[in-house]
């Protein structure tokens, strides 16, 4: 215990009293109020009536007594009028003592601090949250990216695996196609595939010693099916293996269209001109099912020439197993020039979305062409001048047979 | 009128006091105002047709620094432990709390409520954590002090099981 004078034990008391507001409540065994004093009302606890219930007259008591230890003490405790008080309990012979103790300035000095900090290390919590966040993102970017890019590997791979695939049918396409001709007359073409690769696929041979056939086909369609398509149908008409008479372009397309129905060959259909050449009378019979008119450019090469349409009508091969085809004959009188041709030589769009018309093909196929030149180069660059660049839409395929 | 003391324990920032003042005066204050010490509120409530008077008793929130004081929790009859949803770190605060009120006090009835409901897109707290406190017996209430979501149920809850 230590010994203080009584000039100074007075002066603490004084001290502690007059700067803590010190007030007290004694409470008997039966937990009724004995007696209570000091700076009361600064604590909010005036009114307190003796002999009552404790914890009844103040709730803050409720649960503590009797208390399983003492003294006791509790900091900090928010008092009724708002104060903050250190609450001491004390046990003697009388009952137990609770003496408050005033801390409000204190406590709101560390409330100041320990706002600050907390307001901190929230701050910082909230930090660590968003990086760890950011980086999850980061992460799943970096491994969406990667995906990405074995996706992006796997179609490149992929693409080129069907770049190689149509450049292998282009060229079976090409090999098919038959070579260009002199004697007893000129026969030349001119077969760019589009990027895609179009069903177009031409042909000419003799019949006899006297009949030449040549034509043109169209499958609708792009790609390697389309091609697979023109490239049977080309060999059939080659190798003459339809049961019918092919001095006869009706009779030619009839049997064709009963052999390749849209419903037996992938849903795919095509146009085809055919027609018939009668070398000794130069008597042409052609047949259309659906495909532009072939031109005859009649006078020599030298003025500008007379175009007429050589057509016939004729639904699509392949709709409908029914269909009928006509012929039509005509006489090619020297000095002339029939273009068979499919729509990739004139369904050609501008860079403004218009499109090329018919009429200015007849132009370009009429026009006069210096010896050194071929018509049909003027109408390859024509339509790559029209589209605004090399490469076309559509297969172009064009056949110039001259008389 | 029967009286029961009920202690709000968890980490600093979780909401404590505005859950209290959200269920006592029916406030909410977005102002973050740390508590030092304890708080004393008192509120009645009805269990059927009895009337139960609880006393409040909002507990400074732990930090690293300072544990939660655990004779504040003497004669209580029941607590909330309180997590904020946005920090997951406080479920862990929350678990140990448990842990030593239990160690010291012994297994009153509590409550855990997960805070700020309404804090949806920053949601932080796993639902396997939580399912397994569920699985291991813990009342587990989401609660928004902001909208007053589960916070009326989650007293009355807790007073039922003290009066039970």
């Amino acid at each position: 215990m230590l010994h203080l004078p009584t000039r100074i034990s007075d002066w603490l008391l004084l001290l502690v009293t007059t700067q803590r507001s010190v007030a007290y409540l004694l409470i008997d065994q039966r937990q009724a109020l004995a007696m209570s004093g000091g700076d009361l009302e600064r604590h909010g606890l005036s009114g307190l009536l003796d002999g009552q219930q404790a914890t009844e007259q103040w709730p803050f008591l409720e649960g503590l007594l009797p208390l399983s230890e003492a003294p006791f003490l509790l900091q900090s405790v928010g008092m009724p009028s708002g104060s903050v008080a250190d609450v001491h309990f004390l046990v003697d012979e009388a009952g137990t003592w609770v003496v408050l103790l005033d801390v409000t300035s204190d406590h709101d000095e560390a409330r100041i601090v320990q706002q600050k900090a907390y307001d901190m290390t929230l701050l910082s919590q909230r930090e660590a949250r968003l990086m760890r966040k950011l980086e999850a993102a980061h992460a799943d970017l970096t491994v969406a990216h990667r995906e990405l890019a074995e996706s992006r590997d796997a179609l490149v791979q992929s693409h080129r695996r069907l770049e190689r695939e149509l450049r292998d049918a282009e060229r079976y396409v090409r090999a098919i196609l038959p070579p260009p001709m002199t004697a007893p007359f000129d026969v030349d073409w001119r077969f760019v595939p589009s990027t895609e690769l179009g069903g177009d696929s031409f042909g000419y041979h003799w019949i006899d010693a006297e009949h030449f056939a040549l034509f043109v086909l169209d499958v609708c369609g792009h790609g390697v099916g389309a091609a697979l398509l023109s490239v049977a149908v080309t060999n059939v008409l080659r190798s003459g293996g339809l049961q019918t008479d092919y001095h006869r372009p009706e009779d030619v397309l009839g049997s064709l269209n009963r052999a390749y129905q849209m419903d037996d060959h992938d849903g795919m259909y095509f146009t085809i001109w055919y027609g018939v050449y009668h070398h000794p009378t130069r008597r042409l019979r052609h047949a259309s099912a659906g495909h532009p008119p072939a031109i005859l450019v009649k006078g020599p090469r030298e003025t500008r020439g007379e175009a007429v349409r050589l057509s016939s009508p004729g639904m699509l091969l392949g709709v409908l197993p029914s269909t009928r085809y006509e012929s039509e004959e005509c006489t090619l009188d020297a000095p002339a020039r029939l273009f068979l041709f499919s729509d990739g030589v004139y369904e050609v769009h501008r860079p403004d979305d218009t499109m090329m018309e018919f009429s200015e093909l007849e132009s370009v196929l009429t026009a006069p062409v210096s010896a050194d030149r071929s018509e049909l180069d003027e109408v390859l660059h024509f339509a790559q001048h029209t589209r605004g660049g090399p490469l076309l839409e559509d297969d172009f395929s064009i056949v110039r047979m001259t008389i | 009128m029967l009286q029961k003391k009920v202690c709000v324990l968890g980490a600093f920032g979780v909401g404590k006091t505005t859950l209290v003042r959200r269920f006592v005066e029916s406030i909410f204050s977005e102002a973050y105002l740390t508590t030092v010490g304890v708080k004393i509120d008192k509120k009645t409530v009805r269990v059927g047709s009895e009337p139960v008077t609880l006393v409040l008793w909002d507990i400074a929130g732990e930090d690293a620094e300072r544990s939660v004081r655990m004779n504040y929790v003497r004669g209580a009859s029941g607590y909330f432990l309180v997590a904020d949803g946005t920090r997951a770190e406080t479920l862990d605060v929350a678990s140990s709390i448990q842990g030593r009120v239990t160690a010291e006090v012994g297994g009153l009835p509590f409550l855990l409520l997960i805070n700020k409901s309404d804090l949806q897109e920053s949601w932080d707290i796993a639902a396997g954590p939580v399912e397994s406190l569920e699985r291991s017996g813990w009342g587990v209430v989401r609660t928004s002090a902001k909208t007053g979501e589960g916070v009326e149920e989650a007293f009355h809850e807790l007073t039922r099981r003290m009066v039970s």
